[in-house]
């Protein structure tokens, strides 16, 4: 493995500084994307700093009408959370698949998305839960929506002495349920060849609120709310779900690669995206 | 530089580089060599340990990373009930043909059956889903453990 400066910060502030002084210093939380970049070449970094001592980075927590998560949260963490389960359940469905076993008790949440992979499976989730990502730097600190977060391909939209520290969506309502689906060349430990995520807020049959989000699909995470304000208002039915899949299938972009075709990720959208809806409605308390 | 952790239950000070993966200094520096070289990007499983009780892949975690830290690995449950279970479950089951996978499948059934002690057949799956085995097929692998999950005394 190439050399680098190790750091080991114990504070957020202590971390931000690094960031902030040092060149070509790259924030290192799970390390299970990390370190094969590293290996690789593809990642070249001065110096690596550690977030795994600064516990202020490291909770799941309901605060002020909104579900809050600290970036190191890793995707065990997030299965293992009632809160998860309860207000973001699409979240939980996400996290349980992701890698492995070993790859879940390191890989973290912020972690997944600022990889920016189009194929990021807590991203189609925390996208139809409304999520906002605060980024902080030593001097600043902002919060934007999800989508901002991804600036294409593997390509995410911080600066470098930027540091993604809390994710957080506002507490659903109770008339409201979430779910996430995704396919992959096997059933384990695998790459999302495609993935829909949904999210439903109904009145009896009426769709109050309806939103969806897709996976490996087009440059980035893909959610789609133009589509969505059409059915608001509507009945949910399976006519419903047939051609709101079908102008689905209009508006991705997905490419061909070892995991699958163009056409077969496009096909896919609308069934998943039928299971993910219907789940979320059972969830529906 | 230096790293202090607790190695199975003794504690440890391991010279190291921050680029040395904890795979290598557990085999290079600490002579442990139940953990195994296979992919070294977290796919294969055969590098498994506990690191405080939780089963991960070794060649994805920095040397330094560990200090302070408790490190399990088979050599350390040697005399451990539930280990010894699991050990004679998978012999007898012929759930062993080359042997690669083995401490590290060894390791996240540990971790299973600890949390878990009577799991379903898909439990057992997903389990051991972070671990290949390119030999038996895993359907020996999944009847050793669930057999070791019989062996296990009632507390």
């Amino acid at each position: 493995m190439p050399s680098f400066k190790y750091h080991q910060p114990k504070t957020l502030g202590e971390a931000l500084e690094q960031l902030n002084t040092l060149e070509l210093a790259v924030p290192f939380a799970g390390g299970t994307d990390l370190l094969s970049s590293i290996r690789e070449g593809v990642c070249k970094p001065d110096h690596l700093v550690d977030l795994n001592n600064v516990p202020e980075l490291n909770y799941i927590r309901e605060e002020g009408g909104y579900i809050k998560i600290g970036a190191t949260v890793t995707h065990n963490q997030l299965v293992a959370s009632p809160l998860i389960k309860e207000k973001g359940y699409a979240l939980h469905d996400a996290a349980i698949n992701l890698g492995s076993l070993q790859i879940r008790n390191r890989g973290t949440i912020a972690g997944n998305l600022c990889n920016a992979s189009p194929a990021a499976d807590t991203a189609p989730p925390l996208l139809v839960l409304n999520a906002e990502v605060t980024i902080s730097s030593q001097n600043d600190l902002r919060v934007i929506p999800l989508e901002d977060l991804f600036a294409g391909p593997k390509i995410n939209s911080l600066e470098p002495n930027e540091l993604v520290t809390e994710i957080r969506f506002p507490v659903p309502p109770s008339n409201s349920g979430s779910a996430f689906h995704r396919i992959g060349r096997r059933k384990a430990f695998t790459l999302s060849v495609v993935s829909a995520a949904a999210y439903l807020e109904m009145n009896h049959d009426i769709i109050e609120d309806i939103r969806v989000a897709f996976g490996s699909v087009a440059i980035t995470p893909l959610r789609l709310p133009q589509l969505e304000e059409l059915y608001k208002g509507k009945q949910l039915t399976d006519q419903t779900m047939v051609e709101l899949g079908e102008t689905v299938k209009a508006h991705v972009a997905p490419i061909s690669d070892v995991r699958g075709t163009d056409e077969y990720r496009r096909d896919m959208c609308p069934v998943l995206m039928k299971k993910s809806l219907n789940k979320a409605r059972e969830r529906i308390r | 530089m230096e790293v202090n952790f607790e190695l199975n239950g003794t504690h440890v000070n391991i010279e190291t580089e921050p680029n040395q993966t904890l795979l290598d200094m557990l085999r290079e520096e600490a002579g442990i060599k139940s953990v195994k070289k296979g992919c070294e990007q977290g796919e294969c499983g055969a590098c498994t340990i506990l690191l405080d009780g939780l089963p991960v892949t070794s060649c994805l975690i920095l040397a330094p990373q560990v200090e302070g830290k408790r490190i399990t690995t088979i050599e350390g449950l040697e005399k451990n009930p539930l280990m010894i279970d699991l050990r004679d479950a998978f012999i007898e089951n012929g759930a062993i043909q080359c042997g690669f996978c083995t401490p590290g499948m060894l390791i996240s059934a540990y971790a299973l059956l600890r949390d878990n002690p009577q799991p379903n057949e898909y439990e057992v799956k997903k389990g051991i889903e972070g671990n290949i085995c390119r030999c038996t097929g895993y359907v020996k692998i999944i009847e050793a453990i669930l057999d070791a999950a019989e062996r296990i005394e009632p507390e």
